[in-house]
């Protein structure tokens, strides 16, 4: 695909266009994963948002181990590692990290950045847990004060005019996010999972109309693409966060012949079945939207919202199984994996696998056995 | 008639009056809870190697831990109206439910468990056992103090109860185990959120909105508990239930204050126990554990005027985060090596590390919540860490043994900093020591023995060539 393609040429020279662009003047704003912090507002004042999704590498865990001990996500403790060693130029270019806390694993990069690395400016904001109107508030005090920090720190107002305008441009991107996922429900299936992800993960990383170029281009060659091979069984791959560089259990499962129809993640995949009104008071329309109408990750309590969804999608999507990919020690995900599958089983029969990672390669091989047998199981 | 259970109780500080008159109910919960004659001599050794029942004041303790676990075995049978809450817990709430009607039976069962089962029987690991088969596995770092909730309803040893109040304010673990006994049992659930978003730096400060946020959720969980549990909460509850707790935190400030003795006249973990009741039961156990304290504190002022104690005078003081809640024998360990432990972090609160609340608010759950910011310990990892670094001074420590817990996300978040910042801050050195807190299958005291031991020698050593 020619819009990958250019996606990727994209990406190699994003580290030197951002240094240009800090140059002259221009702020970066990192933010780590989670869907949390409003791109907008970093766009609004002519700042360039940056997310952190990078994970998948053992190595940078062990990075980590000098500043947080193991028992952490091991995403969140390879924040910690990329962060500490500088081993990836994302973490180091922003010149303010911008830091929705969520759980107690986001509180550990938090505290790094914080207390080891003092001279990285920081910002947080605490995300409430639960969905009423006192959590919504809270929330939106959150974002307002976020609003003035960047304000102060870039110079420029947030006008009305620009925040409507960078409120459009993101809508425009997760519209087109959402288009392209949205094919997948056909049992004529003209994009794979990677593509998507690809796409969903360059988001995070791409100049804004840069990247609604490629997404649109994107659409377009999609029309001429011939319909892949129907055989494998359609899997909806769920869990708490797919990293770039996490490519483990999504290969596994292609190579066994399994085809992923939907990837639900709270950190690593762009929410982008909602928008952002553009009609009223801009920041409660922000909070409306990346609060409220946003589907909840696991840490959200109680967690039947996302559950719900998740029958829904596996119902819209045509799935014939669930695979929940959750990383090891983030306890939210673990507990629910319990209880769920049977819910699932009975709303809707499909079966459901758990698997856990730690980024390691020894994983891989008891990995590719499970994944082939549920793969199997299905087919039959 | 004396039945075999009768030398244990008195052992743990209940009259013959008290045993004959709850004899009914003592049998009903220890048939419940698989107790039997043949446990009896394991439970007597084992309290006198663990506890020092010489002093009457620690037995009558163990006798008010025993008590709470009656109650709770058999609230559902009495017709209380049952709500566990999650530890650690913002106590608040839990003390208006309880003070606002009698049918109400507020507890932390997962701590009575703990506490009793653990430290009086020894026969804790069936019951975790039992969480870990019901929806928290082994091997994932899961709370171990959930397994053993999960693990006594499982096994109907607890109650189901009909209402949780989930700490969703500083613990994920807690508040999603809590929709995991929705999911098993059906019971409601009332959030108290809360986010510990501070900045490094921020402590002491606290921005208003967070004592706002946590203080309506206090306020709108105890709405939820009224529909819930139909009661209504009485206008003066707040103020009642603090009147009728206030005598057991003063004693733990005296407590506290006798523990600055050299040497130290007592075993942190006996002052562990007294301080998790106060943490763990919003009834019958506050109670007893106010005679047992006024029953301990004039023994312990007569050993410090003795100048007799558990340490030997001059050994290096250290202080822990908390005592192993199910077996004294980690806490014990740190004594052995012939360290003097004057305090842990959770005892901090009622020593005058505390900072004084903002103190503005009007509402039940405003001020509970503009409390609980100031003590820190949900204000974010970097005000726990300046617990410590308070308490060295008052406390004269020579180090600080800074364990945190593998399995409690909240409190693992301090296992580095802590070491870097106490250490250049206070100058003292610092063993980071990763235990549970909960379970000592996993992490036992001679597992830690050779890094206690090795630290406890480097001190020893330290304090020898300063006095040379």
């Amino acid at each position: 695909m020619k819009a990958l393609e250019k996606l990727d040429e994209h990406l190699k020279t994003r580290v030197t266009d951002l240094s240009k662009a800090k140059e002259q003047g221009r702020k970066v704003i990192g933010y780590p994963a989670g869907g949390y912090f409003p791109e907008e507002l970093a766009l609004a004042c002519d700042a360039i948002p940056i997310c952190f999704i990078q994970g998948g590498n053992n190595e940078t865990l062990k990075d980590a181990g000098a500043y947080i001990c193991r028992f952490f996500d091991p995403f969140w403790r390879s924040q910690v590692g990329y962060l500490t060693s500088g081993k990836d130029p994302y973490y180091t270019i922003a010149d303010l990290i911008v830091i929705p806390i969520t759980d107690n694993h986001v509180r550990v990069f938090s505290n790094t950045v914080g207390y080891y690395t003092p001279e990285i400016e920081s910002f947080v904001f605490g995300v409430p847990h639960v969905k009423d109107n006192l959590a919504l508030e809270y929330y939106l005090q959150g974002i307002r004060r976020l609003k003035n920090k960047l304000e102060e720190f870039t110079g420029v107002e947030i006008t009305e005019s620009r925040l409507k305008q960078s409120i459009a441009l993101c809508n425009r991107e997760r519209e087109l996010l959402r288009e392209i996922s949205l094919l997948r429900k056909s049992e004529n299936l003209v994009l794979n999972s990677k593509d998507f992800v690809a796409l969903n993960h360059g988001s995070f990383l791409a100049d804004k109309e840069v990247m609604i170029a490629i997404l649109e281009s994107f659409i377009k060659e999609l029309k001429d693409t011939p319909p892949l091979s129907k055989d494998g069984p359609r899997i909806l791959l769920t869990g708490s966060t797919l990293a770039q560089g996490d490519s483990k259990v999504m290969d596994i499962i292609e190579d066994t012949g399994g085809v992923i129809v939907m990837e639900e993640f709270a950190e690593g995949i762009r929410p982008y079945w909602g928008e952002v009104k553009v009609e009223g008071d801009l920041m409660a329309n922000l909070a409306e939207s990346y609060f409220m109408d946003r589907v909840c990750p696991g840490w959200f309590r109680p967690g039947a919202e996302r559950l719900d969804f998740l029958i829904q999608l596996a119902k819209d999507y045509k799935a014939a199984g669930v695979i929940w990919y959750q990383l090891l020690y983030r306890e939210s995900y673990k507990v629910e994996s319990y209880f769920f599958p049977a819910r699932l089983k009975k709303e809707t029969g499909l079966p459901m696998l758990t698997v856990e990672s730690e980024y390691d390669a020894m994983e891989t091989g008891p990995l590719k056995t499970r994944i082939e047998t549920l793969i199997e199981t299905i087919r039959r | 008639m004396a039945d075999y259970y009768d030398e244990l109780l008195k052992l743990c500080g209940f009259e013959d009056r008290e045993i004959e008159e709850e004899r009914p109910r003592i049998e009903k919960a220890f048939e419940r809870l698989g107790i039997g004659p043949e446990d009896m001599e394991t439970a007597d050794s084992w309290v006198r190697q663990n506890h020092d029942v010489t002093l009457k004041g620690v037995s009558k303790l163990l006798g008010a831990w025993l008590k709470e676990l009656i109650d709770v075995v058999l609230a559902r049978d009495e017709g209380k109206k049952i709500v566990y809450y999650g530890f650690p817990a913002i106590l608040g709430p839990g003390l208006i439910l309880s003070a606002s009607s009698k049918d109400v039976f507020v507890s932390a069962p997962d701590m009575v468990l703990d506490h009793t089962m653990g430290q009086i029987f020894n026969k804790l690991t069936p019951i975790l056992e039992a969480g870990e088969a019901n929806g928290l596995p082994p091997g994932h770092a899961l709370c171990s103090l959930w397994q053993a909730k999960i693990g006594g309803i499982a096994k109907g040893m607890i109650p189901v109860p009909d209402l949780a109040l989930a700490s969703s304010y500083y613990c994920d673990m807690g508040s999603k185990a809590d929709d995991l006994v929705t999911a098993l049992y059906g019971v409601p659930v009332a959030y108290i959120d809360g986010v510990m978003d501070s900045y490094w730096g921020e402590f002491p400060d606290y921005l208003p909105e967070r004592v706002h946020y946590l203080g309506a959720q206090i306020n709108q969980a105890l709405k939820k508990a009224e529909e819930v549990l139909g009661i209504e909460i009485v206008p003066d509850a707040w103020e009642r239930s603090q009147k009728d707790s206030r005598p057991f935190r003063d004693n733990l400030v005296r407590l506290v204050e006798l523990m600055k003795a050299d040497p130290v006249p007592i075993s942190i973990t006996e002052l562990e126990l007294m301080e998790a009741l106060s943490s763990s039961s919003t009834g019958r156990g506050i109670r007893e554990g106010i005679r047992a304290m006024d029953i301990l504190i004039p023994e312990m002022e007569e050993r410090v005027k003795a100048g007799r104690g558990v340490s030997e005078k001059g050994a290096p003081r250290v202080m822990l985060r908390a005592g192993h809640t199910s077996d004294p024998r980690v806490t014990h360990l740190v004594e052995e090596t012939g360290l003097a432990v004057p305090l842990t972090f959770i005892l901090g609160s009622w020593g005058g590390v505390r900072v004084k609340p903002k103190g503005n608010y009007h509402t039940p759950g405003e001020i509970i919540a503009d409390y609980e910011m100031s003590g820190g310990y949900y204000h974010g990892t970097e005000a726990q860490i300046k617990f410590y670094e308070k308490a060295a001074e008052l406390m004269k420590l020579d180090g600080f043994i800074a364990t945190y817990l593998y399995n409690c996300r909240p409190v693992a978040t301090i296992s580095h900093p802590q070491k870097k910042y106490l250490e250049e801050t206070t100058g003292l050195p610092v063993l980071s020591l990763e235990i549970d807190g909960f379970d000592s299958r996993a992490y036992s005291a001679d597992s830690l023995r050779t890094k206690v031991e090795t630290f406890a020698y480097m001190l020893k050593e330290k304090k020898k060539s300063a006095k040379a």
